[in-house]
């Protein structure tokens, strides 16, 4: 996509939310050996800057540094990290074409409103949580791995929906024994929802 | 490292200003909340008290007589700050774990605040794989496809 676009005055920016920083993400990134800024948020501001609550979460911002089109939960294309294959979503791929061709008057391009619907403005449990998701990763990196639990913990009770908090705390220890529950049962859990935002993707006329 | 009683004790501190880790020999620890001396409450904050209130560069937060004794403690000479209770009063954020004596304090609440109503893309720096910072001001002036991912 990238290299088709690039001429056109477009570029990518690609975050790896990771508190386990280029330990996790070094690998992948050096596969797909980018050539666009391609950076490491161990903290997990991004995802709280622009209100995303899953990865992957995808934002298309303007020339003005407006965003036009907010939360996405698709990736145009991802490669597979075994066997090095490529997927495009096509219907995906199709709309940023649009866009970079027509600008704000592509049919992809969001109101005011839906954008900032998607970007959810920060709460008081939003800061708090997010209060709580930072000691806890403060703490794992120090290597106090136990202690750190209980503080992803009071971030998942204040967010249960919000899945980047839960996803990394899941990944930095263990679901089963950690939080007495399975991935899956996580998922299905009616406060933890939405897991993903719906996307809205018009059909071209 | 502590000395703590029910009454509140002496600890060293670690404090997670936003961004900024220090570590405080002389942190003193009451229930939730956390003292620190005048140097050290600006050291790891950026916070001083000022005749007009507390401030920080540009920004001063008043602080009414009456509330005064709840931030404020004299002793042999001394003055001592309540960096909790003054995060109550911004309504910033804060976090602490008791086994290993940190708190996180998050940003107050006329930033956290801010975001309302904009759909200017916030902005931000990062290091990349080499440790290289990246901005998205950078690419201003080009369409940009910001996309988040783990490897989780």
């Amino acid at each position: 996509m990238r290299e088709e676009l690039k001429g056109k005055n477009f570029e990518v920016f690609t975050v790896a939310c990771d508190s386990k920083g280029a330990a996790a993400a070094e690998s992948w990134i050096k596969q797909a050996n980018p050539q666009h800024p391609s950076v490491i948020d161990e903290q997990h501001r991004v995802a709280e800057l622009y209100g995303a609550k899953n990865v992957p979460s995808v934002f298309w911002i303007d020339e003005q540094g407006s965003i036009v089109r907010a939360n996405d939960p698709v990736y145009a294309a991802r490669r597979n990290r075994e066997t090095g294959e490529s997927t495009v979503n096509q219907d995906y791929l199709n709309a940023v074409r649009d866009w970079v061709s027509k600008g704000p008057t592509s049919i992809y391009v969001q109101d005011e409103r839906r954008v900032q619907a998607h970007t959810s403005q920060m709460t008081a449990e939003d800061v708090q949580a997010m209060a709580s998701f930072r000691l806890g990763v403060y703490l794992f990196q120090q290597g106090h791995v136990k202690d750190a639990v209980a503080h992803f913990k009071r971030a998942h009770q204040l967010k249960p929906n919000n899945w980047t908090y839960r996803r990394q705390a899941y990944n930095l220890g263990n679901i089963e024994q950690d939080y007495g529950t399975t991935f899956l049962q996580a998922r299905e859990d009616p406060a933890s929802q939405p897991f993903y935002p719906p996307l809205e993707l018009p059909k071209p006329t | 490292m502590s000395t703590t009683s029910s009454r509140g004790g002496s600890v060293t501190a670690t404090v997670l200003y936003q961004e900024k880790v220090s570590k405080l020999p002389r942190g003193w620890v009451e229930g939730d909340d956390l003292w620190l001396t005048l140097p050290d409450l600006a050291a790891a904050s950026g916070w001083e008290l000022k005749p007009e209130g507390v401030c920080r560069g540009e920004t001063c937060v008043p602080v009414p007589d009456a509330r005064l004794a709840s931030f404020l403690h004299e002793e042999s000479g001394e003055r001592w700050f309540n960096v909790s209770e003054f995060a109550r009063l911004i309504d910033q954020p804060f976090a602490r774990d008791e086994a290993h004596y940190v708190w996180y304090f998050g940003p107050p609440s006329w930033e956290w605040q801010s975001r309302v109503g904009s759909r200017q893309a916030p902005d931000f720096t990062l290091p990349d794989l080499a440790g290289k910072p990246h901005s998205l001001s950078e690419l201003r002036g080009k369409k940009v496809l910001l996309a988040c991912w783990a490897s989780w």
